[in-house]
C-alpha cells in the first residue's frame, strides 16, 4: 500500500515536472481516442436503429402446391428451432382465403370462379430484433428458400441491407483510423516515458545501487502512461460528448438528415468507459515497452 | 567476505582492465586501494558491487559466488553493500534528509524507523544542521558527508568509497577519513579507492596497490 502510494506520488511529480511535454501527449492521447469515439458512436447508433426497424422485419415463405404436411411439419420445426426467430406460423390455403374474403368483402367474386383457394398455404416468420442480425437473418432466409416445398419468398431487407452497409463501412473506417492513431498514441506516450526515463536516468541508477528492486523502479513510470492514458481517456470522453451536443447546433442543415439515424441526447456510458479502458490500457502497454527498452539498454 | 579468484577483466577492444587479480578481503577490514589513475581501482570495486562482470575468474561475497546471481536478485547484493561515488551521486533537487533516507525507503522501512535512523546518521556524518537543506545548496565536502551517510545507513556489510577525497582539500579530506574510520569500528568493512598517498600515510591500513591492471602490492602500512 505503502509503495503503491510513493509510486502513485512519484508518477504524479514525473507528469507535473514535464507539464508540457506531458500536457501535450495528453491532448494527442485524447484526439486519438476521440476518433475512433466518434466512431464508435456512430456505429453504435446506427446498430440502434437498425434495432428500431428491425422490429417488423417479417418473412412469408409461400408453399408449392404439393408440400405435403409432413416436410411442411418438418420446415416449421426446423425454423422455429433458429435463434433468430422469434416468432412462426402458418397459414393453410382455406385460412389465406379467409383471410381475404374477410379483408377485401367486395372482391368476394373473383373467388367464386375457384373451385378451391387460390392462395398458396404459406409460413410467416417474425424475427427477434438484433441490429447483428440483418445478415444472418438474410442468410438463413436464402437458405429456408433454397428447399423444395418453398415456392417464392416475400421479404424487404433492402433498407437493412443498406444501414447495414453504412455501419459496416463505420466501422471499417473506425477500425482503420483507430488502428492508425492507436498506434500512433502507443508511439507517444513511449516517447514520453522513455523521456522521463532519460530525464531521470541519474536517479534511476542511484536508486539501483542502493538495492531498489526492478519494479520499485519501474511502477512509477507504469503508472505515470497509466494516468496520462487514463486521463486521455477522460478528456476523450469530455471531448466526445462536448461534440454531441455541441454538433446538433452547428450543423443544422445536415442534422434533419442524420438526427433520425443519432441519438444527439446522450453518450452512452459503455462507450465513455471503453474509452477511458482503452486509454489506460494503451498509456500501461506503451510505458511497459519503454521500460523493457530501459531495462535492456541500461547497465547496473 | 570478498575473495578474488583469478579476476580478469578486459573492456571491448580495449587492454586488460585487470589481470589475474587474487586477493581476500575479511570482514571489518580497512583498505587503501591505491594506484595511478587508470589503474583499473574503479573497475575492481564496481566488480563487487557487480557494475561490471568479470571476463575471467570468480568473485565471492560472503561466500556466495556473486557471478551467480541474477539481475533480478541484484537489490540483495546491493543493500549489503554502501557506496560513496567519486562523483557522489547524489538527487541535487532533493534535500539532504531526503538523499540520505533513499536506501530505507526502498527497502520499505516505517516513516518513523527511516527518520530515526536519519537523524541518527547524519549526527554521525555532522550534517545534523543541513538535514532540510537542497544537496545542491551545501558545500562539496558537506555533499559528500551526505553520499557517506547515504552508504551506510541502511548497515552495509562492506562500505566502497572511490575517490572520496578526490575534490576535498587535505583538512577535509581528513575529517572525511576520520568518519570513514568511526564507521569501521562498528565492523563495517571498508575498502577505499584513492591515489592520495600523502592522506594513506596519515592513516595506518592495509594497503592494495593496482598498476596497469595488475595488482602489484598488497600489505599492511606500517606509516604513520
Amino acid at each position: 500500500m505503502k509503495f503503491m502510494a510513493r509510486a502513485v506520488q512519484q508518477a504524479l511529480n514525473n507528469i507535473l515536472r514535464n507539464k508540457t511535454v506531458n500536457f501535450l501527449c495528453l491532448g494527442i492521447i485524447a484526439f486519438t481516442l476521440l476518433v475512433p469515439g466518434i466512431f464508435n458512436y456512430i456505429s453504435f447508433n446506427l446498430d440502434s436503429y437498425i434495432s428500431k426497424l428491425s422490429e417488423n422485419i417479417e418473412a412469408i415463405f409461400y408453399l408449392r402446391e404439393d408440400g405435403n404436411s409432413a416436410d411442411i411439419e418438418k420446415m416449421l420445426q426446423r425454423i422455429q428451432g433458429n435463434l433468430l426467430v422469434k416468432e412462426v406460423g402458418f397459414t393453410s390455403k382455406d385460412r389465406a382465403q379467409m383471410k381475404f374474403t374477410q379483408e377485401f368483402p367486395e372482391l368476394q367474386y373473383i373467388l367464386a370462379e375457384f373451385s378451391d383457394s387460390p392462395f398458396p398455404a404459406s409460413i410467416n416468420v417474425k424475427f427477434r430484433t438484433d441490429a447483428r442480425n440483418v445478415v444472418q437473418i438474410e442468410s438463413f432466409i436464402r437458405d429456408i428458400e433454397k428447399n423444395s416445398i418453398i415456392e417464392s419468398v416475400q421479404l424487404n431487407l433492402d433498407w437493412a441491407r443498406k444501414i447495414a452497409m453504412i455501419k459496416k463501412f463505420a466501422s471499417f473506417a473506425g477500425f482503420f483510423l483507430s488502428a492508425i492513431l492507436l498506434i500512433v498514441s502507443i508511439f507517444i506516450i513511449f516517447n514520453v516515458v522513455k523521456i522521463n526515463i532519460f530525464y531521470r536516468r541519474d536517479e534511476i541508477n542511484i536508486l539501483r545501487l542502493v538495492g531498489a528492486t526492478d519494479w520499485y523502479i519501474k511502477t512509477p513510470f507504469l503508472l505515470e502512461g497509466l494516468i496520462l492514458g487514463f486521463l486521455g481517456g477522460l478528456l476523450a470522453g469530455g471531448l466526445l460528448l462536448v461534440t454531441i451536443r455541441v454538433f446538433p447546433v452547428y450543423a443544422k442543415f445536415i442534422f434533419n438528415i442524420v438526427k433520425q439515424l443519432i441519438d444527439f441526447r446522450q453518450l452512452p456510458l459503455r462507450i465513455f468507459w471503453e474509452m477511458v479502458i482503452t486509454g489506460s490500457a494503451i498509456g500501461l502497454f506503451s510505458s511497459f515497452i519503454s521500460l523493457r527498452r530501459f531495462i535492456k539498454t541500461t547497465p547496473g | 567476505m570478498i575473495q578474488f579468484f583469478h579476476v580478469y577483466k578486459q573492456y571491448f577492444r580495449s587492454n586488460e582492465a585487470l589481470s589475474d587479480i587474487n586477493l581476500s578481503i575479511e570482514r571489518g577490514e580497512f583498505i587503501f586501494l591505491t594506484g595511478a589513475s587508470g589503474a583499473g581501482k574503479s573497475t575492481l570495486l564496481k566488480l563487487i558491487y557487480k557494475e561490471e562482470e568479470p571476463s575471467k575468474g570468480q568473485i565471492l561475497i560472503d561466500s556466495i559466488n556473486s557471478t551467480l546471481i541474477p539481475p533480478g536478485k541484484l537489490y540483495k547484493l546491493r543493500r549489503q553493500i554502501g557506496i560513496v561515488f567519486q562523483d557522489f551521486k547524489l538527487m541535487m533537487n532533493r534535500t539532504v534528509h531526503e538523499n540520505v533516507a533513499i536506501p530505507l525507503l526502498v527497502r520499505g522501512d516505517k516513516k518513523a524507523a527511516v527518520e530515526k535512523k536519519v537523524n541518527s546518521t547524519l549526527a554521525l556524518v555532522g550534517l545534523s544542521h543541513r538535514k532540510r537543506y537542497l544537496t545542491s545548496h551545501i558545500s562539496g565536502g558537506e555533499q559528500q558527508r551526505v553520499a557517506i551517510a547515504r552508504a551506510v545507513i541502511g548497515n552495509p556489510k562492506i562500505l566502497i568509497a572511490d575517490e572520496p577525497t578526490g575534490n576535498l582539500d587535505t583538512e577535509l579530506s581528513i575529517e572525511i577519513i576520520r568518519i570513514l574510520e568511526k564507521i569501521n569500528a562498528s565492523g563495517i568493512t571498508m575498502i577505499i579507492a584513492t591515489h592520495d598517498m600523502n592522506l594513506i600515510n596519515l592513516f595506518p591500513k592495509r594497503i592494495i596497490k593496482l598498476d596497469k591492471g595488475q595488482l602489484v602490492l598488497d600489505k599492511a602500512n606500517e606509516a604513520v
